[in-house]
């Protein structure tokens, strides 16, 4: 099962592509922990872990622009708590500026924990983006269920992640069955109320689409458990990555 | 209010990850009681369905949009543990596919939404539902509990920036609550009509609708 916009660059064949996705899951969610814990002060780390990060993108052949694009869902919480750092935490003050009778103060210790939160949460997107867009999305879920993750857990998001598509399907037609009866989009409670209208019967096709989905499973002896066909395999070349990305965050550490 | 990687200090995040492992577990363990099999399709759709739902935007004043985050609307739905585990898997993918919310913050972030979020908001709603009785019971609820629920998220939210440094609290806890105050009823108001909607053609679809 592939999908065009989640599973984008899943199927490219590059050397990070063919990870084992046990190890990649594990690899990256390390070098997030690396790049959140470390010490704010340590430009040049943070400078290196980049590094990394943009060879490794380079080597996966996932366009730039697609990896860059997906990052800009950070923004909107760096603007909105962010920006008040430099101005409010305590320290020596590098620059005050009075406009009026407010008087703005900039402190090293603001500016550097600013430079510190932003670029952490800006390394790590750029981690997690690399690896989901380099699997597939029911490999990746099928890797957390090895790394024992609950079953029960994975198994809701699995049918979240199937059902997802028609239930998405279904909204788009009902807009789309409202435009070409000529419904002229109106502002206000109006529009707010055709809107909730359709979340409501899109909610009661859903239930209803469960129910079905359920008694169909009932009918083909389901009792509860899934089983799925395990084709996952570990070669050196996957510990050889783990263990190679490991060593360089180690490394990192010392520099 | 999806908080990133590097907002929260190490004993936040770890902690909010503890309390949400357990919590989810806990739904779990109650929901597979009451809906036994069925809870996989029914829990696995529904999240589909609260994901859907946040995809339909409205418009909103000066050529901006906002969408419904439908913690409240779950919980009505589908109880209090349903809520919470549906917000929680939709919480995971949206971290996981489209990186909204960091990976170690995702232990917060289904603090905020699906604990204080949706089950936080039931217990308003249900309160509110007992003391009024009836439909009117149900949607006063509803709207009040929406409203509700999304302030205190952010005020959690706002909380565990604050107790990590990143932001004094006299600073982020107004900006979180002001902006999430007008989020709110927005909130409040879709919330109230998709439940009215569902009242007129499926009423039993209402969780626990005889209001035993």
């Amino acid at each position: 099962m592939q999908h065009l916009y989640i599973d984008r660059y899943a199927g490219l064949d590059s050397f990070i592509h063919k990870i084992d996705p046990r190890i990649k899951v594990i690899t990256f969610f390390i070098f997030i922990l690396y790049i959140v814990l470390t010490n704010p002060f340590s430009y040049l780390s943070f400078l290196l872990y980049g590094l990394v990060i943009l060879f490794l993108i380079a080597i996966s052949r996932i366009p730039f622009p697609f990896i860059f694009k997906k990052t800009l869902a950070v923004i909107p919480f760096v603007v909105l708590i962010a920006v008040f750092v430099p101005f409010i935490k305590r320290g020596e003050v590098l620059a005050s500026y009075t406009l009026g009778s407010l008087r703005i103060e900039f402190t090293r210790e603001g500016i550097v924990l600013f430079w510190a939160i932003v670029i952490k949460s800006y390394l790590s997107i750029l981690c997690m983006i690399l690896l989901t867009s380099s699997i597939k999305f029911t490999s990746l879920l099928k890797s957390l269920e090895k790394l024992k993750i609950p079953k029960l857990f994975i198994m809701i998001a699995s049918f979240m992640y199937r059902y997802s598509f028609l239930i998405i399907d279904e909204a788009q037609r009902m807009q789309r069955a409202k435009k070409s009866r000529a419904f002229k989009n109106k502002k206000g409670l109006s529009a707010v109320k055709m809107l909730s209208n359709i979340a409501g019967v899109l909610f009661v096709r859903s239930y209803e689409r469960a129910e079905r989905v359920y008694l169909a499973m009932c009918a083909r002896g389901f009792q509860g458990e899934i089983k799925t066909l395990d084709t996952f395999s570990i070669v050196p070349r996957d510990i050889m990555f783990l263990v190679s990305i490991f060593a360089t965050l180690l490394l990192i550490q010392f520099v | 209010m999806h908080i990133p990687d590097g907002f929260l200090s190490a004993n936040t995040w770890v902690s909010t990850w503890i309390i949400s492992i357990g919590g989810i577990g806990y739904c779990i363990k109650k929901l597979s009681k009451i809906l036994r099999e069925k809870m996989i399709p029914l829990m696995g759709v529904m999240s589909a369905f609260i994901f859907a739902v946040q995809m339909l935007n409205f418009p909103i004043a000066a050529g901006t949009s906002g969408h419904l985050l439908g913690g409240v609307l779950a919980a009505v739905l589908l109880g209090p543990y349903g809520g919470a585990v549906v917000l929680a898997v939709v919480l995971s993918i949206q971290c996981l596919v489209f990186q909204d919310g960091g990976l170690t913050a995702l232990g917060a972030n289904m603090f905020n939404m699906s604990f204080i979020g949706s089950m936080g908001g039931y217990v308003i709603y249900n309160s509110i539902r007992r003391i009024i009785g009836n439909n009117k019971g149900v949607l006063i609820g509803t709207a009040v509990a929406s409203w509700l629920s999304v302030v205190l998220a952010s005020v959690f939210c706002a909380v565990e920036l604050a107790i990590s440094g990143t932001s004094p609290l006299q600073v982020v806890l107004p900006a979180m609550a002001l902006v999430h105050i007008l989020i709110g009823i927005g909130e409040a108001i879709i919330s109230v009509l998709v439940v009215s909607f569902i009242l007129k053609i499926r009423p039993d679809l209402i969780y626990n609708s005889k209001g035993e």
